[in-house]
C-alpha cells in the first residue's frame, strides 16, 4: 500500500509541476533625470538648457507659436502563467514623460511631467 | 485508509487526464495594458477660462501633442486589451497524417481618452472625456 502511495505521490507531483510560470522586464530607456527638472523655470530656461539637461528629445512636435519637445521612456513587464490547459498572459507598461513647450524665441513657456514607470507590475489577467 | 486511497487514486486520474488533453485543449486568456488610469476632467475646467498651465498641473505630460493648424491638442490615453482564446485538437499526426483542430479567439482594445484642445495663447477650447473600459466588454466586442 505504501509503495503504491508513494507512486501515486510521485505522478502527482510530475504532473503538478508540469505547469510553468514567466516574467519577464523590459525597457525603453532614455536616461533623463527627473530631479533637473528643479532647474526648468517657464519664461527663463531656454530650449538649449532643455537638451543640455534632458538630451536631445524623442520627439518633436512643430506647433503654430513654436515647439514641443517630448522625452518619453517606458518600462514593460509581462507574467505568463502555464496550468495544464490553461494560459494566463499579463502585459503592464507605463511610461515617464515630460513635454516642454518652447515659443518661437527658443524659450520654454510650460512644461508637463508624468513618472509612472515604477507602476508597472507582473500580475494576473483578472 | 480505503477511502483515503481511493480519492488520492480519483485525483491522480483527473489530472493525468487533465494533462492527457493538454495538448488537445487549452484556454489562453490575456490582458495587455498601457499608462495609467485616466482621470475625469475636474468640475472647474473650463473652455474660454483654463489653461494649459492648469491643465499640465493636474494631468502630467501627455501622451501625445498634436498641431492642429493653429491650436494644439494634448492628448491622455490609457489602452486595455483583453483577449482569450480556446483551442480544441486531436493530435494524431503520429497515426495519421491529417491534424483536425479548432482555434477560436478574439481580443478588445479599449481606450480611456482624455483630449483637451488649446487655442494657440494656451487657452483651453474644448475638452471631451471617455472611459472607454467601463463598457461592457460582452456589447463592445459583439457591436
Amino acid at each position: 500500500m505504501n509503495r503504491t502511495r508513494l507512486v501515486i505521490g510521485m505522478l502527482l507531483v510530475a504532473a503538478i509541476c508540469s505547469g510553468c510560470a514567466v516574467f519577464g522586464r523590459g525597457k525603453n530607456f532614455v536616461p533623463f533625470d527627473e530631479s533637473a527638472l528643479k532647474q526648468v523655470t517657464p519664461g527663463k530656461t531656454g530650449a538649449s538648457e532643455v537638451t543640455q539637461l534632458f538630451g536631445p528629445p524623442n520627439r518633436i512636435v512643430k506647433l503654430s507659436n513654436g515647439n514641443a519637445y517630448v522625452y518619453e521612456r517606458s518600462v514593460g513587464k509581462g507574467t505568463g502563467l502555464w496550468l495544464l490547459v490553461l494560459t494566463f498572459v499579463n502585459y503592464d507598461t507605463q511610461y515617464d514623460r515630460i513635454v516642454f513647450f518652447i515659443n518661437n524665441d527658443g524659450g520654454v513657456t510650460h512644461f508637463g511631467s508624468s513618472f509612472n514607470s515604477e507602476k508597472a507590475s507582473y500580475a494576473m489577467p483578472f | 485508509m480505503r477511502c483515503l486511497s481511493e480519492s488520492w487514486i480519483r485525483l491522480a486520474i483527473v489530472l493525468f487526464l487533465a494533462q492527457a488533453v493538454s495538448g488537445c485543449l487549452s484556454l489562453q486568456i490575456e490582458k495587455t495594458q498601457e499608462g495609467v488610469d485616466i482621470l475625469p476632467p475636474l468640475a472647474e475646467f473650463m473652455p474660454m477660462r483654463t489653461t494649459l498651465d492648469e491643465i499640465l498641473a493636474y494631468y502630467g505630460a501627455p501622451a501625445e501633442v498634436v498641431d492642429m493648424h493653429g491650436d494644439f491638442a494634448l492628448h491622455y490615453r490609457r489602452a486595455l486589451s483583453r483577449g482569450a482564446s480556446l483551442s480544441i485538437g486531436f493530435p494524431l499526426k503520429y497515426t495519421f497524417l491529417p491534424n483536425p483542430s479548432i482555434k477560436t479567439n478574439g481580443d478588445l482594445l479599449r481606450y480611456d481618452t482624455t483630449v483637451f484642445i488649446f487655442a494657440a495663447d494656451g487657452v483651453l477650447k474644448d475638452m471631451k472625456y471617455s472611459k472607454g473600459t467601463e463598457r461592457s466588454l460582452w456589447e463592445d466586442y459583439w457591436n
